[in-house]
């Protein structure tokens, strides 16, 4: 019984969230040269983020650990809702959708530009080691987790940066979106159709974040938009697991060897190699 | 999880979809129900299909080629749906995902720490890249199609 009460202190919780964070509303503000938009879910996002912090640092039973573990499953059901709604947005905009077909599907290689621009930097300037493989080759949502778990496992240096990653991702993905976008559309180079095709990345929390400053740049357009955005968020999430083994993994590999990347290394530096080649052995 | 607790999320959910969705839009949930209940079958619909159907692909390509099949125009019942779905803001949608996921990112802000800098950088890179070159990517083929 227990059980279902403090589940349904969470429901509580968010509806809680959802009230406040809805009531406040979309509010824009001006930064340099852009729009910077703050939208409710990130209201949201950012009060269980204080309001569970502080239960955990002062071990107050608002927000406990349990809780935070009940949550997570609710995040991925929920998100099915969003899905359905965009979906229905594809549709009636079928024939659009299709006309534009060469240019959603062939964004999709915007994969490689994943790499280009996180591996250099993290090999050159930072000095990652191994990390990078798993960091650098996806925006590193949940089938990125599990694609690296499988190959590398996730105690691995391959492991620990999707890990980083998938956690910077849940904690910074939505809010760096939002403001990215919010400045890309601000600059006024891309057009909004570019713009949303190029939102469908594979997260729909980070879809949605990037996804809100273009409509309503452009809410004339809002059902475009959000069809090409859905539609590319669909083509991603049918062809990133296969993009990631087959393509984006051995591409990410393959530039990280070229550009001298250290060979195997552990958290507390470098392994000597001959265990390493053991332990490669005794992997396969 | 067994199915009966899956659909009690997706009802609690679309009940603070809801709320949002007045709170925010100034929508009647009264006005919004059926829009939400098409909402809920289609969710439902996908979700019991992944469940059923041998070939493993993520719920949600399920959910998503069902919800673009019923609101194609032609489709029996596809102007109802793209009528009374629109009273459901997509925005309305999102908050309740994030409210969640808020809820249970704590537990992940102290492994988070650990990784240290470095790998928020490359992760932030990851997010600027992949936008940045399908932006450019559809820009150019949008153009050089004559789309746009």
């Amino acid at each position: 019984m227990s059980d279902k009460k403090s589940d349904w202190k969470i429901h509580l919780i968010a509806l809680i969230f959802v009230i406040i964070a809805e009531s406040i509303g979309i509010r824009s503000y001006r930064l340099g040269p852009g729009n910077v938009l703050l939208l409710p879910m990130l209201y949201a996002l950012v009060m269980g983020m204080i309001l569970g912090g502080v239960s955990q640092k002062y071990k107050l039973p608002i927000i406990t650990r349990e809780d935070m573990d009940k949550a997570s499953p609710y995040i991925g059901l929920s998100v099915m809702f969003l899905i359905a709604k965009v979906g229905t947005t594809i549709g009636p905009n079928i024939a659009r959708v299709v006309a534009a077909g060469p240019a959603l599907l062939l964004q999709e290689l915007g994969n490689f530009g994943t790499i280009l621009f996180a591996v250099p930097v993290a090999v050159l300037v930072l000095k990652v080691g191994r990390e990078t493989i798993g960091a650098a080759f996806s925006i590193s949502r949940e089938g990125s987790l599990a694609i690296v778990a499988d190959l590398y496992g996730l105690d691995s240096s391959e492991g620990k940066g999707v890990m980083g990653a998938y956690i910077t991702g849940t904690l910074f993905g939505a809010i760096y979106n939002g403001l990215m976008v919010g400045f890309l559309v601000a600059l006024g180079f891309f057009h909004p159709y570019a713009l949303a095709m190029a939102s469908g990345t594979g997260s729909a929390s980070m879809m949605a974040a990037a996804l809100g400053p273009i409509v309503a740049a452009y809410p004339e357009m809002a059902t475009e938009l959000t069809a090409f955005a859905g539609t590319s968020q669909i083509l991603t999430s049918v062809t990133g697991l296969y993009m990631s083994l087959f393509v984006a993994i051995p591409f990410t590999e393959w530039l990280y060897k070229r550009l001298g990347g250290k060979d195997r290394t552990d958290a507390d530096g470098l392994l000597p190699s001959a265990v390493m080649a053991a332990a490669e052995g005794g992997k396969q | 999880m067994k199915f009966i607790h899956v659909l009690r999320i997706f009802l609690i959910t679309g009940v603070l979809a809801l709320v949002g969705n007045y709170f925010g839009f100034d929508i009647n949930p009264i006005e919004a129900l059926p829009g939400m209940l098409i909402l809920l079958a289609i969710v439902v619909a996908g979700y019991l299909l992944s469940k059923a159907v041998p070939i493993k692909l993520p719920t949600i390509a399920y959910i998503s080629a069902i919800a673009i099949i019923v609101s194609i125009p032609g489709v029996p019942g596809a102007s109802y749906v793209t009528q009374y779905v629109g009273n459901v803001r997509f925005l309305a949608l999102a908050t309740p995902v994030l409210a969640y996921a808020g809820i249970s990112i704590a537990k992940d802000l102290s492994s988070f720490k650990q990784q240290g800098a470095k790998v928020v950088v490359i992760a932030l890179l990851t997010f600027t890249g992949t936008f940045i070159a399908s932006a450019v990517i559809a820009q150019v083929v949008l153009n050089l199609m004559g789309t746009i």
